[in-house]
């Protein structure tokens, strides 16, 4: 009597490909495909279906590849720290408004008894402007269209400065 | 079996993760029918398979942008089929009626058929209605690691390289599987032979 053996095991099962699904339908398949798509959209909440879009322009600028470079991302948060440390540490304006206000009138007094000695025959280059004439300016002077103080200081003139002081 | 152009497909994935939904239609057309058999001769039935396809093919669809093309697009798409019927599977565990559908006719012209059916007795009393469902039943017996083997070597036709990537188990495993499933195979289809028409 015939047994089954493997190569009769496997036939056997070879037939099953002719197992079909009914007529149609794998044409059908991809409109219930779509239309389940749409069901599935519209069911899920708000909040979801915002993730999803940035979720894919995440992938879009492929910020995955980016994130793998834990490197460049370190780098950037020291940057930042090292900027707000330096913010954090500039001096505070009042004491440098307190110090230009102490001395105005003592130094304005010295930059004239200087101008006083100078004379026409003295050389350019020897004329001491003193070490801070633009210190000397009036407290009432506006810049930038505010009362503030600059907040910087010149230890001293410019060399282009000087023509345009004399002639 | 023939395998699917790779390079054809990658055009297709490409296309889909810029964005191209015709693209992804175009791979659920090419698609459709192999991955079909696939679960349908896992579960034994066919509105199971159906609900599982869509599912496969959303998961698929939401999955595609992170898809590397590390593997084809046809491994990566049977690994997705084969991973969620497993899953189905075990949720559903023994509670199921076979859902199958018709045989088609162009079976009766099929070499191994005729063959089959001049030289094996219980197939050639049995009525083909009858064949199919002892042949389903027996796949039924077997458990779900050994149908997915079975399924993909017997009926899809996949080579066992292939198999052991789509379930990523070494190629002997693939084999040991096989061998074990042909054995609860033979031995489930000899009460078929015996008694062909109980």
């Amino acid at each position: 009597m015939h047994q089954f053996n493997e190569n009769d095991i496997g036939t056997l099962l070879r037939l099953k490909r002719h197992e079909q699904p009914p007529p149609g339908y794998f044409d059908n398949f991809l409109h219930e495909f779509h239309r389940r798509q749409r069901a599935e959209l519209l069911r899920q909440p708000l909040w979801r279906v915002a993730w999803q879009r940035v979720h894919d322009s995440m992938f879009q600028l492929n910020v995955p590849t980016l994130a793998s470079f834990p490197a460049a991302a370190a780098a950037i948060v020291a940057l930042a720290t090292v900027l707000s440390l330096k913010v954090s540490q500039t001096p505070p304006q009042s004491d440098v408004v307190g110090n230009n206000a102490a001395q105005p009138s003592a130094r304005l007094v010295s930059t004239v008894e200087k101008d006083a000695a100078w004379s026409l025959s003295s050389p350019v280059a020897t004329r001491d402007l003193g070490a801070t004439p633009f210190r000397m300016a009036p407290g009432t002077v506006r810049t930038h269209g505010t009362a503030a103080t600059p907040r910087y200081v010149l230890d001293s003139t410019p060399v282009s400065y000087e023509a345009a002081l004399r002639f | 079996m023939d395998q699917p152009r790779t390079d054809e497909d990658q055009q297709l994935v490409a296309r889909t993760q810029e964005g191209d939904v015709a693209a992804f239609d175009q791979l659920v057309v090419k698609y459709t029918p192999r991955l079909y058999g696939l679960v349908y001769n896992m579960t034994s039935n066919h509105e199971d398979t159906n609900d599982l396809l869509q599912d496969v093919f959303s998961k698929a669809y939401k999955s595609i942008r992170g898809f590397r093309g590390k593997s084809s697009f046809y491994t990566w798409i049977h690994s997705i089929a084969v991973n969620m019927t497993l899953n189905f599977l075990k949720k559903r565990g023994r509670r199921f009626n076979l859902s199958l559908d018709d045989v088609d006719a162009s079976v009766q012209n099929d070499k191994e058929f005729l063959e089959l059916t001049q030289t094996s007795s219980p197939v050639r009393e049995a009525d083909l209605s009858e064949l199919q469902v002892r042949l389903n039943e027996a796949m039924m017996k077997l458990s779900d690691e050994h149908r997915a083997v079975v399924t993909m070597f017997h009926i899809q036709g996949m080579p066992h390289a292939e198999i052991s990537k789509i379930l990523r188990v070494s190629e002997g495993t693939v084999r040991s599987r096989l061998f074990y499933a042909n054995r609860q195979l033979q031995n489930y289809l000899e009460e078929f032979r015996k008694n062909p028409v109980s």
